[in-house]
């Protein structure tokens, strides 16, 4: 066995299963109510039931993005001139030849992503909440119907994006999400700066 | 839609010969079984004051003095507008809790209301109204009867012609070669499916100027529902594209 190095701790991990698995149940549910999927809604016994799985799950998901910013929040506003040279190479994801700068533990495609995340996910969340619970304001009413729905297409297009990139894009880092470590040689190849940084060069 | 459909129907509410009896509140009533509602005094005749989950048309008594007549009451049927465009409608997120008729109406099913009051926001004259189960409930232009060939209770039991019911078309021809000059609802919202014939301005009625659905609604209806699933679609498409073209990264290179 080739030796391994453990880059997202057990906490991290399940955290992140717990912010997907309700993130995806929000989305194809949410995806039913806007075009009125009766075949989702019959999976979850009617549209009634899937409203309160649909809330629910809500709750879960804003509690796990939260505790999840403890695991990226800092890291994700970190930037240096290696993060410039990334984007102008578009992180060698256009092109095998270009050369791509030394990463840390995430490169810049990825903090971006998070913050996004963040940012959409708490406006998502706030703005569910106020769908939910204050339905007789009519200005939170429309207002938190538009703001969901801005935060839903930002997600509908980032979250399949994150998926590819960190599946079939890029061979050997889904397995960080399941055990959390990968192999200490892979891992000097693509994040040398954060390996320099805990002393394994 | 419904307004090119030649079969639609509509209620034509004429002021000018309504008393104010107030015989199709207690007939709506009584068709859909509703029941009483406990009203305090409010310094008018005019009772239930609004529209309630168990109020589905009221006659609202607009005070309008004239020089010729002191006391002068306009009585205006109030109830769905059974809008060709109905904002109630693009915005419910549940499957015929909100339909449309054969006839044009827009109706309910209680049953597969999920009680999120979207429909309340979206609606330009303050429609819908919520009952004790939680469920959204209004004028349904009793499509139970229409589609049996009756009349909405309110009409059939309206003892001046105030309210009628027919085909809107022939409502609406009827009304102007009647000599009312203002027909409200004749455009607007793509037609609406009640319909007031005015011999003055809609305003001195009490009626809204320029109904519109909230303009972040049509935003979302007409931006926000496509960018998502073509978003999506995209981003899949343009993955899968780049799988093929470029390919997964390679670790090949030494740093």
């Amino acid at each position: 066995m080739a030796e391994m190095i453990r880059k997202s701790s057990v906490d991290e991990v399940v955290n992140h299963w717990v912010l997907a698995g309700s993130c995806l149940l929000l989305m194809i549910t949410g995806f039913a109510f806007l075009f009125h999927l009766e075949p989702v809604g019959s999976m979850f016994g009617g549209f009634n039931t899937m409203k309160d799985v649909h809330n629910w799950g809500g709750v879960v998901f804003s509690l796990s993005l939260l505790y999840s910013m403890k695991h990226y929040l800092a890291d994700a506003f970190e930037y240096d001139a290696d993060d410039l040279q990334w984007f102008k190479v578009a992180g060698g994801y256009l092109s095998h030849k270009v050369t791509v700068p030394p990463m840390g533990k995430y490169n810049p495609g990825q903090k971006l992503y998070y913050l996004a995340i963040v940012a959409c996910g708490l406006g998502i969340s706030i703005s569910g909440f106020g769908i939910w619970l204050m339905k007789d304001d009519s200005t939170i009413m429309l207002l938190s119907h538009l703001v969901h729905n801005i935060a839903f297409c930002v997600f509908a297009i980032a979250v399949p994006v994150h998926i590819y990139l960190s599946t079939l894009a890029n061979p050997g880092t889904f397995q960080i999400m399941v055990n959390g470590k990968l192999p200490l040689a892979l891992a000097r190849k693509r994040y040398p700066k954060w390996i320099k940084a805990v002393g394994k060069m | 839609m419904a307004n090119e459909n030649n079969s639609r129907k509509a209620i034509l509410v004429t002021p000018e010969l309504c008393i104010g009896c107030r015989a199709c509140q207690v007939a709506c009533k009584s068709w859909n079984q509703l029941p009483a509602i406990t009203t305090k005094n409010n310094g008018s005749y005019q009772n239930p004051p609004d529209l309630a989950g168990t109020a589905f048309n009221i006659i609202r008594f607009n005070e309008v003095p004239s020089k010729d007549n002191p006391v002068r009451w306009l009585f205006v049927s109030r109830r769905c507008m059974h809008c060709d465009d109905a904002g109630c409608m693009n915005i419910c997120p549940t499957p015929g809790a909100i339909f449309r008729t054969p006839e044009g109406a827009v109706a309910t099913n209680s049953d597969k209301c999920i009680g999120c009051k979207l429909c309340v926001q979206a609606c330009p004259f303050d429609v819908p109204r919520y009952d004790e189960q939680g469920k959204m409930s209004k004028c349904h232009l009793c499509f139970d009867r229409i589609a049996n060939d009756m009349q909405p209770s309110c009409i059939k039991t309206c003892p001046t012609g105030a309210l009628k019911f027919g085909d809107r078309a022939e409502l609406v021809t009827a009304a102007k070669s009647e000599g009312y000059s203002t027909l409200y609802g004749e455009k607007d919202l793509g037609g609406l499916g009640s319909v007031y014939a005015f011999k003055e301005e809609p305003n001195l009625y009490g009626m809204l100027e320029n109904p519109r659905i909230p303009s972040s609604v049509v935003f979302w209806h007409t931006y926000l529902k496509p960018l998502s699933y073509i978003g999506l679609g995209g981003v899949v498409a343009a993955a899968a594209i780049h799988y093929l073209a470029v390919g997964p990264h390679k670790d090949d290179k030494e740093v």
